[in-house]
């Protein structure tokens, strides 16, 4: 083997044992809720217990004169002393109305749970205790929770200073202007009208997201002299950074944001810019004291994690022989208030509509979204960001039509499959690199769709309903600057800086924040396989924007694509500079090729025996810099930047086989099995760990979980007895299978994974679902799916046919 | 989140010094703290605020699991203890069903059957097999005096019991059963383990040629609490536990019993699942019975 | 005010604590051990919080730490022996058992009571041993795998 390469293939995916897991499992991680300052204040939020009245008075005297209490803040005083939250910073290039708000509710609350006031005291108990006290009267107005209702004339607005509820709405196809769109709506009409199927549908998914086990928490400190160091958990400290500089007015200098090195997941919940940040800055600053507030369960439940909440008025128009033809499709997104900084909520349905296509090629389509404001919880951010619903939608309509041609969904769906990449989608969405077919046979290999419909037939005769059913979808693998400019304000590129020290271990610095995902694992195996060392040898460092280059945060899964690329891209070039300065002091003329890192050392491969071990150049280079090549200079630190030149995504496929008891409705995966292709690999256990937790929020998701309102606006599911999460016991085992293609425009080959994985998950399951109760003639289109539903919507198909 | 302040924590030996230290206070000021799992979350959520909490684990005649005359089973005796107490089965494996499967393991070495009972949760479980399998509450007041009240007037209604707040529940107890005497209990919720949507208990009691000669249903889950389901208990007096007896019999029941629509099942399902779920109970404690 | 006296990780302390402090709290925030976490409010259904109340496994978020006066507790920091990983430790290590690891600590003491009264289990058995920890991250795959493996290495006596 060449052994400039045998690095590579010992350490790229390797199943590495974590660096991460020594300390995790010794209880030695240290999260937000770890960090002790001295001095330390602690914060508890008095949270509006309405979903939409305005404050008519806030009496905190009874909570300032309890023993231990330090400060009361109310909205006012955020308002009169600190900017708002709506910042450009702050907000995505996209017109939309951006209602203005400050850090604590100003005037009225919008949502159950919009914090009001803030409590500060030196014992979080006492905090508490205090919170009780503070005395807030409400005139309670009348309330919209449901989008259709706030779309329509006449509706009651939650934004005063907005004409209505509508927050954004975009049409997705057909060209720039309305002239365009109108013909390209018109053509779309027109084929409809010809087609021999169409399949129309509202499909309606509930509220759901992904809930981290760690809730969220900021502790900020403050001095005069270094002014304001703030630990949050958060995704983006370097956006973060920016936001509590133009809000607070604080001269950059002299603001810190870091992300503890240990987080508790995150899945997007933890990126958007928070108001909790700007009162506890703001708190720290006051009092001159470290303050720390810990998110609640109660409260985070109420207010973060909230997304999907979506209608899909769905159409698709099709040949008699599966041929897609073309989709017209009405989006309504429930946005909740629309009040999170960097993306108000309304960019994950953003997104979603631009997926609505999926990895199918169509003729036109006419896809059309409108966002509401309601007096919810803004949606945050929840992986499968924003395309959960639209996958739902369009992964049901595909079986509807291959059920109304009499062909096999996985047969429609191979043939109007992307034959070929790159390719650019009605909506414009960029589908970069990989072979969809390649991933779907492999999926097909796996599943014996014949002896399965044998088995099917089989059990029917016994009054036994098994099916099978499929999803498949491309997610974004990382996300590129020319779509992060215009949906969130902010550079895509990734950015690494690389420091080799004189003994020959290597630190890495990234701006990025995972909560999760192994960075510091993946990372080292990468810097081994390129500078021949091991492992341990290296050192990630993340989320401290003291200490580490300017990167949009974790988001997007870029760390696969974007961090990684710009980690190698750092090491490339100081193995430029360590071979240049080598060969020099090995009086040879060699260019880099020339030269293998492998096993420690640094080897001439025409010469073999002339090598240095890695530690000795490099502490040559750094701490010895004498007698060196004209015009080089010493030391070896690189700093990169990586930027794919379009956007990148991955691709997988799904397929679930259930058996359903008509009797009760109860449906039971017999078998989960999967196709991934996740480019080159890093690490396997971390990318397999990745799709595990993906597929199973997936399914957590579409049948036990729901955020449920009253219809004013009381908020029922703020603990996990009734907002319930998937136990271990609740579903099942997971077969994962890869047929992957290198990505060819990252360095390593790898793509970033298992942001959007979620998202077929419903598809998968409500298709095999509906296969097993075809003889019912049953279709599913709304989430949550639960036994009791079904069994309704079975017994109601029996009884007409009775 | 945190508890409101607390006054005074006392961990008494015995039941009357309990009882002495309970009286030191006025109705409802003090509380009994058995394992807690649910009375933290009241007090968690500050929806209970004692001034004084009376921790009963230090009083050793409040456990253990006794067959003597029937079946005696001291309130602080903890679910993971009923649940791998072989010893219950037969008459008594309704107990064991639902011990082993309330909450989880963690709040199975903590929770106590007399901590469910006096809490009496309008969903939990173990006050419905209780009454389903005919418990006696023996409640001491603080003079000492002693009484025993039937599970069915014990368990008023959610939340609500007959013990007086001088009281506490030292044992539950249920008579020597007959021989053939079978019971279960499962539970239907929308997660593996929770608190039942639907819960059911039957026991049955065969004679020599397998014919139930007296029957007891309790349902937990539904709005009003544990209650029994009389009306179909007597349905299946006299039959094997056929499947068409059973069906008339859950039938009966989800035609007259008060069901609830809530976020978990809508009242049609609850129905549903009180035929379905009943019938797979009563043919496994038929099955017992016969054993 | 009470003073206790609590065995923690078999160290005895003696403190003067509020009534009202939960276990957890002492724990954390008294004690420095904050190995063992909270995830959720009152509800006590998280399990982040799970550790040994005299070896065997409770929600130290659901007690208060007077109820633990006088008893011995382990938290994760305890599962270790002079700087040598428990077997269930390391199993979680080599099969990926983690991710995030704040659900991990919890796992990590329930699943050491259990396997001590479960030396043999089934997947099924595992899966519904832990139902009183929520995990988010892991899809549960590799928790279960984790420890199942362990369990095969406890009963080899590879331990």
């Amino acid at each position: 083997m060449d052994i400039r390469i045998q690095d590579s293939k010992r350490w790229m995916g390797a199943r590495l044992e974590r660096k991460e897991d020594l300390r995790l499992v010794t209880g030695q991680g240290k999260y937000l809720a770890d960090i002790v300052l001295p001095g330390m204040l602690h914060a508890v939020f008095v949270r509006s217990e309405y979903a939409h009245a305005r404050i008519t008075g806030i009496d905190t005297s009874a909570a300032r004169e309890l023993p231990g209490v330090v400060d009361v803040i109310t909205g006012e005083e955020m308002k009169a002393k600190v900017k708002s939250l709506r910042q450009s910073v702050l907000l995505p290039n996209l017109p939309a109305k951006y209602p203005e708000y400050w850090a604590l509710a100003v005037d009225k609350v919008k949502y159950h749970g919009d914090p009001v006031a803030v409590v500060i005291a030196r014992d979080k108990y006492v905090a508490e205790d205090a919170a009780e006290l503070v005395v807030v009267d409400y005139e309670e107005l009348p309330v919209v929770v449901d989008a259709e209702q706030a779309l329509a004339p006449g509706a009651v607005k939650v934004h005063d200073d907005e004409a209505d509820n509508e927050m954004f709405a975009m049409t997705f196809t057909g060209g720039a202007t309305p002239e365009e769109q109108q013909r390209n709506d018109e053509e779309v009409e027109r084929i409809f009208q010809g087609a021999d199927v169409v399949v129309s549908n509202r499909f309606r998914v509930h509220r759901t997201g992904i809930t981290p086990m760690e809730p969220r928490g900021v502790l900020c400190d403050w001095s005069l002299a270094d002014g304001l160091t703030a630990y949050i958990t958060t995704q983006r400290p370097h956006i973060d950074r920016l936001a509590l500089i133009d809000i607070l007015d604080i001269p950059g200098e002299k603001v810190r944001v870091i992300a503890p090195r240990d987080q508790g997941g995150g899945f997007g919940v933890k990126a958007p810019f928070f108001r909790e940040n700007v009162v506890i800055s703001y708190a720290a600053r006051k009092l001159n004291k470290p303050v720390r507030w810990i998110e609640s369960r109660y409260e985070s439940l109420m207010s973060v994690g909230q997304e999907r909440d979506q209608i899909n008025d769905l159409e698709v128009a099709a040949t008699k022989d599966g041929k897609l033809l073309a989709m017209r499709n009405r989006g309504i997104a429930n946005n909740g208030t629309g009040q999170t900084g960097v993306y108000w909520g309304f960019v994950m349905p953003f997104l979603g509509q631009v997926e609505m296509p999926n990895v199918y090629t169509w003729e036109k389509g006419d896809i059309k979204l409108r966002v509401a404001t309601t007096n919810k919880a803004c949606l945050t951010p929840s992986r499968a960001f924003g395309h959960f619903p639209t996958r739902f939608a369009i992964e049901r309509s595909v079986d509807m039509v291959a059920r109304r041609c009499g062909l096999e969904p996985s047969e429609v769906r191979r043939r109007n499959m992307v034959p070929k990449l790159p390719y650019t989608t009605i909506t414009g969405e960029y589908l970069d690199s990989g072979d969809f077919l390649k991933v779907w046979d492999n999926l097909m290999a796996h599943v014996d769709l014949a002896a399965f419909r044998k088995e099917q037939e089989a059990a029917r005769a016994h009054g036994r309903y098994l099916g099978i059913g499929f999803a498949c979808g491309a997610e974004l693998s990382g996300v590129a600057s020319e779509l992060l400019v215009p949906m969130e304000n902010q550079p895509g590129y990734g950015a690494a800086t690389v420091r080799i020290d004189p003994r020959g271990k290597v630190l890495i610095f990234g701006g990025d924040a995972p909560g999760g995902q192994g960075h510091e694992t993946t990372v080292a195996q990468v810097v081994a396989a390129t500078f021949g060392i091991d492992p341990s040898d290296s050192l990630v460092t993340t989320g401290d924007t003291g200490s580490t280059p300017f990167g949009a945060g974790t988001i997007g899964a870029r760390a696969g694509s974007y961090f990684v690329s710009a980690v190698h891209k750092a090491c490339k070039e100081l193995k430029e500079k360590i071979t240049y300065v080598l060969a020099h002091d090995l009086g040879v003329r060699a260019t880099a090729e020339e030269f293998a890192f492998t096993n420690g050392d640094v080897i001439y491969l025409r010469d073999p025996s002339r090598k240095k071990t890695f530690r000795e150049i490099v502490e040559r280079i750094i701490m010895f810099p004498i007698n060196l090549p004209e015009g080089e200079v010493g030391g070896l630190e690189a700093t990169a930047f990586f930027e794919a030149a379009k956007p990148m995504i991955c691709f997988n496929a799904d397929c679930c086989i259930v058996e359903v008891n008509p009797v009760n409705g109860e449906f039971k995966i017999k078998r989960w099995v999967t196709a991934e292709d996740v480019g080159n690999v890093i690490n396997q256990n971390i990318v397999d760990g990745q799709m595990h937790g993906a597929i199973v929020q997936g399914l957590s998701n579409v049948i036990f979980e729901e955020f449920i309102y009253t219809d004013e606006g009381q908020q029922l599911t703020a603990d996990f007895e009734n907002y319930k999460l998937a136990t271990a016991a609740d579903v099942p085992d997971i077969e994962l299978t890869y047929a992957s293609t290198p990505c060819p425009h990252t360095p390593l080959g790898t793509r970033g994974i298992g942001e959007g994985r979620p998202s077929s998950i419903p598809g998968a399951l409500c298709n095999a679902v509906c296969d097993a109760l075809s003889p019912f003639g049953i279709e599913i289109t709304e989430l949550p799916l639960r036994p009791g539903t079904l069994w309704a919507k079975i017994r109601d198909a029996q009884q007409l046919r009775n | 989140m945190f508890p409101a302040h607390i006054e005074e924590y006392v961990r008494p030996a015995t039941v009357a010094e309990a009882l002495a230290a309970n009286a030191r206070y006025e109705a409802g000021e003090a509380m009994f703290i058995a394992g807690g799992q649910s009375l933290m979350q009241a007090i968690k959520s500050r929806m209970a605020r004692p001034r004084c909490l009376i921790d009963l684990q230090a009083i050793p005649t409040l456990k253990g699991i006794a067959f003597d005359d029937g079946l005696r089973i001291g309130a602080m005796t903890r679910y993971v203890e009923i649940a791998g107490d072989e010893r219950l089965d037969g008459a008594f494996a309704a107990l064991r069903d639902a011990a082993g499967h309330v909450g989880d393991r963690q709040v199975r070495n903590r929770g106590t059957i007399g901590g469910s009972c006096c809490w009496n949760y309008v969903a939990s479980c173990t006050p419905a097999v209780v009454l389903g399998l005919g418990g006696v509450m023996e409640l001491t007041d603080a003079s000492g005096a002693r009484r025993a009240v039937p599970a069915g007037e014990f368990l008023i209604g959610p939340l609500e019991t007959a013990r007086r707040d001088d009281e506490m529940l030292e044992a539950v107890r249920f008579d020597r059963p007959a021989a053939r005497t079978g019971s279960a209990y499962r539970k239907w919720g929308l997660v593996k383990d929770a608190l039942p949507v639907v819960g059911i208990c039957v026991k049955v009691e065969l004679d020599a040629g397998g014919t139930c000669t007296a029957a007891s249903i309790a349902l937990s889950g539904l709005s009003a609490g544990a209650q029994l389901a009389d009306a179909g208990a007597a349905q299946l007096v006299g039959s094997r536990g056929e499947p068409d007896a059973l069906a008339r019999a859950f039938g009966a029941i989800a035609e007259s019993v008060d069901v609830q629509s809530d976020k978990w099942a809508t009242d049609e399902y609850r129905k549903q699942l009180i035929r379905t779920l009943g019938a797979e109970v009563a043919s496994t404690a038929f099955a017992r019975a016969a054993s | 005010m009470q003073t206790v006296r609590i065995t923690v990780n078999g160290e005895l302390f003696e403190e003067t604590i509020p009534e009202r402090m939960l276990l957890v709290d002492f724990l954390r925030d008294r004690l420095a051990l904050t190995g063992t976490h909270v995830g959720c409010t009152h509800e006590g259904v998280c399990g982040a919080c799970t550790i040994h109340l005299d070896g065997e496994a409770v929600k130290s978020c659901m007690m208060l730490a007077v109820q633990a006066d006088g008893h011995a507790v382990t938290t994760v920091e305890g599962l270790s022996s002079n700087g040598d990983l428990s077997v269930l430790q390391r199993s979680f290590r080599e099969h990926h058992g983690l991710q995030c690891g704040f659900c991990t600590p919890g796992i990590l003491m329930n699943m050491t009571d259990f396997l001590q009264r479960n030396p043999e289990p089934t997947d099924e058995q595992i899966r519904e041993g832990l139902i009183g920890n929520l995990c988010r991250c892991t899809g549960y795959v590799h928790i279960v795998k984790a420890v199942r493996e362990a369990a095969r290495t406890l009963a080899s006596g590879n331990g």
